[in-house]
């Protein structure tokens, strides 16, 4: 930006109307530019301090020119929602909650990436961004003996997320997640082909009808299913249940499948017994750290097992952790390398020296496991869950 | 330079479940997003930079029902300067050849110098609108377009043939390119187009709007149906690393590895 700026109030007050209304508190400090994750890296400048201020003017993707609109464009949706900048921030401005107000409109229009909108368009369509069967949505619990949810003899409902429910990966994680329950003698059953998508990466990523559809084939669900208690696997399910369900359903409450490992160590509900000889680092997912508090339980989890060693990213950690860039449908980019929010974190992680990378979110786990394999480095990243059932298994 | 540009709505089916309705002849639209055909972004993007280039104005036309008016305002987000939407709810059952003559008996009465058209929708796969569409209003017409150059007056334009060649046409115009995927690189909208697009007039056009003789329509849908899965078809199952060595052993015995 420079020369002369027309100011446009009706790009403003159609901004704040779409839920951008924290960009009148920003008074520009620049903290949340020294926080912001993409400045970490050195191929990009990218100028987060000046999205309020622009917007406040109504000089945001307001050019006639056609590279200029698809250099805003671009950065508008790269934001990975990891809201670092918000935990920076004095005033308590949510950037991506503004970022996703300008989303939105460009979403109505179609003006978006198109690996958003494929995506999108798969969710819309499937009920899950990979554009998988619901048919097999329970696939993954097929040898388990998990049953379908009946509220009159289970307790939880346990929501694997789309990415456990197919991915083959992933699955694992579902798997020893259902084990452990079912070790710990917890009464649950799953909503198997019932289940949608949460919705969490549509609504971040500014497709507010999608959402909408999401809440509403779920609430039917869960009320017809008549529960209220939902294990989530992923912290990007468990915020959703938590902070954004309530105004449409008022009778859930989710717990991430850490919070409640913590809780059955506690009960001597379980009691890891097998040692696990390695040196683990932790890294804490943003949207179960720094967005829901959830710190110190993953970790006590992992200390609970006998011979595990627990290191730290140094400085980078709870609320200080960086994205691993699969947030707000980031998992579906193609980011040039030297773009990457995932080679940047696990570059940090590899510097530690530890032998297992532990995660708690589903999307980190891929994002990690793609950007070892394109380093060559063959270091095993496990969910806390697997974990934990490897020290239980008998 | 006037140019004319006919867009269409289209549900997004290439990742999609679709499944065939209960009249057997046509698709459960419920769960599929619609989105501006995809060749016909890229002739609308052709003729925003033939317009930056030379001037003039951009009409955009799509035949839809009342949703089609949501793709001809992102066009005119775009870069589009009028739109019209010919009333499809008036005229039942469509095939190729009635949909270019209903978009002619528009056409006809609109100045041009140039008529840009996708290469074909891929909802029904037909690729005949831009063609027939030619020859109803007597212009010349190149299909598969992957450039265009304007000198003089007339129209050069690139095809790309079998064999890796190029062929290059001279053409008189006013003239009809149905344009291929690739040829430019679509734009985004401007937050301001946007709003300049959401309060512009779409220009509606039923059928007491259209004069002169019968609309005909050549061909009629019989049934749409999935194919029967074919025997030499195998679906391959099990977990990741059985399949891979069901895969593997395939490939040996047939002698490719």
């Amino acid at each position: 930006m420079s020369g002369l700026i027309t100011l446009n109030p009706e790009i403003r007050d159609a901004i704040v109307e779409s839920g951008g209304e924290d960009v009148i508190k920003c008074y520009q400090c620049g903290r949340c530019m020294a926080a912001c994750p993409w400045n970490f890296l050195e191929a990009l400048n990218y100028t987060t301090y000046r999205f309020c201020q622009r917007i406040r003017l109504g000089a945001i993707i307001e050019s006639e020119e056609k590279e200029a609109i698809a250099v805003d464009t671009i950065d508008v949706f790269r934001c990975v929602g990891c809201d670092s900048c918000k935990h920076e921030c004095p005033r308590g401005v949510s950037l991506s909650d503004v970022l996703r107000a300008v989303r939105r409109i460009l979403v109505e229009y179609d003006s978006y990436p198109s690996e958003l909108k494929s995506v999108v368009s798969r969710l819309y369509n499937t009920g899950n961004p990979l554009g998988e069967p619901s048919e097999s949505r329970a696939d993954w619990a097929t040898d388990l003996k998990v049953e379908q949810f009946d509220a009159a003899t289970h307790e939880y409902v346990y929501f694997p997320c789309c990415v456990p429910a197919y991915d083959q990966r992933a699955r694992k994680v579902a798997q020893a997640t259902a084990k452990i329950l079912k070790k710990a003698g917890v009464q649950f059953g799953i909503l198997g082909k019932e289940e949608f998508c949460c919705g969490e990466a549509v609504r971040r990523v500014g497709a507010e009808k999608v959402f909408q559809t999401a809440v509403k084939h779920n609430t039917e669900v869960f009320a017809k299913a008549g529960m209220s208690k939902v294990i989530t696997t992923s912290p990007h399910c468990y915020t959703t249940f938590k902070n954004e369900y309530p105004e449409y359903y008022n009778n859930i409450d989710a717990l991430h499948a850490t919070q409640l490992f913590a809780q059955f160590m506690s009960q001597k509900k379980i009691a890891p017994k097998k040692p696990f000889h390695k040196t683990v680092v932790y890294h804490d997912p943003c949207t179960l750290g720094r967005q829901m508090g959830v710190f110190e339980e993953p970790r006590d989890v992992l200390k609970s097992i006998p011979e595990l060693k627990l290191i730290e990213v140094p400085v980078f950690n709870r609320e200080y952790s960086i994205c691993c860039g699969g947030g707000a449908m980031g998992l579906w980019r193609d980011w040039p390398q030297d773009e990457r929010l995932a080679n940047l974190r696990t570059e940090q992680i590899l510097e530690t020296g530890a032998e297992i990378i532990a995660v708690a979110c589903p999307y980190c786990l891929q994002m990690f496991e793609e950007t070892l394999k394109t380093m060559n480095v063959d270091i095993p990243v496990m969910d806390v869950a697997e974990i934990l059932y490897e020290s239980l298994a008998e | 330079m006037d140019i004319i540009v006919c867009v269409k709505r289209v549900p997004q089916t290439a990742e999609a479940e679709v499944k065939v309705d209960s009249s057997g002849k046509d698709i459960i639209r419920d769960r599929l997003t619609f989105d501006m055909n995809e060749s016909d972004t890229y002739a609308l993007e052709e003729a925003i930079l033939l317009k930056e280039k030379f001037g003039g104005a951009i009409t955009v036309i799509s035949l839809g029902s009342v949703e089609a008016e949501d793709t001809l305002r992102i066009a005119m987000a775009k870069g589009a300067d009028n739109a019209i939407r010919i009333k499809a709810e008036d005229f039942g059952e469509l095939d190729g050849y009635k949909t270019a003559q209903l978009l002619g008996s528009v056409i006809k009465d609109i100045k041009h110098d140039i008529i840009l058209t996708g290469c074909l929708a891929t909802d029904d796969y037909y690729a005949q609108v831009g063609v027939a569409l030619a020859e109803l209003i007597g212009i010349p017409h190149a299909t598969l377009v992957t450039k265009i150059d304007i000198v003089d007056s007339k129209a050069h334009a690139y095809r790309e043939l079998e064999g890796g060649l190029l062929e290059h046409l001279e053409i008189n115009l006013p003239a009809l390119l149905t344009i291929q995927t690739g040829i430019n690189e679509p734009r985004y909208a401007s937050l301001i187009a946007i709003r300049r697009a959401a309060k512009k007039e779409i220009k509606t056009v039923g059928k007491a709007d259209i004069a002169g003789g019968e609309i005909m329509q050549h061909s009629t849908l019989e049934e749409l149906f999935t194919p029967p899965v074919g025997k030499r078809a195998e679906i391959l199952t099990g977990s990741m690393d059985e399949i891979a060595t069901k895969l593997t052993d395939i490939i040996k015995g047939k002698g490719l590895l």
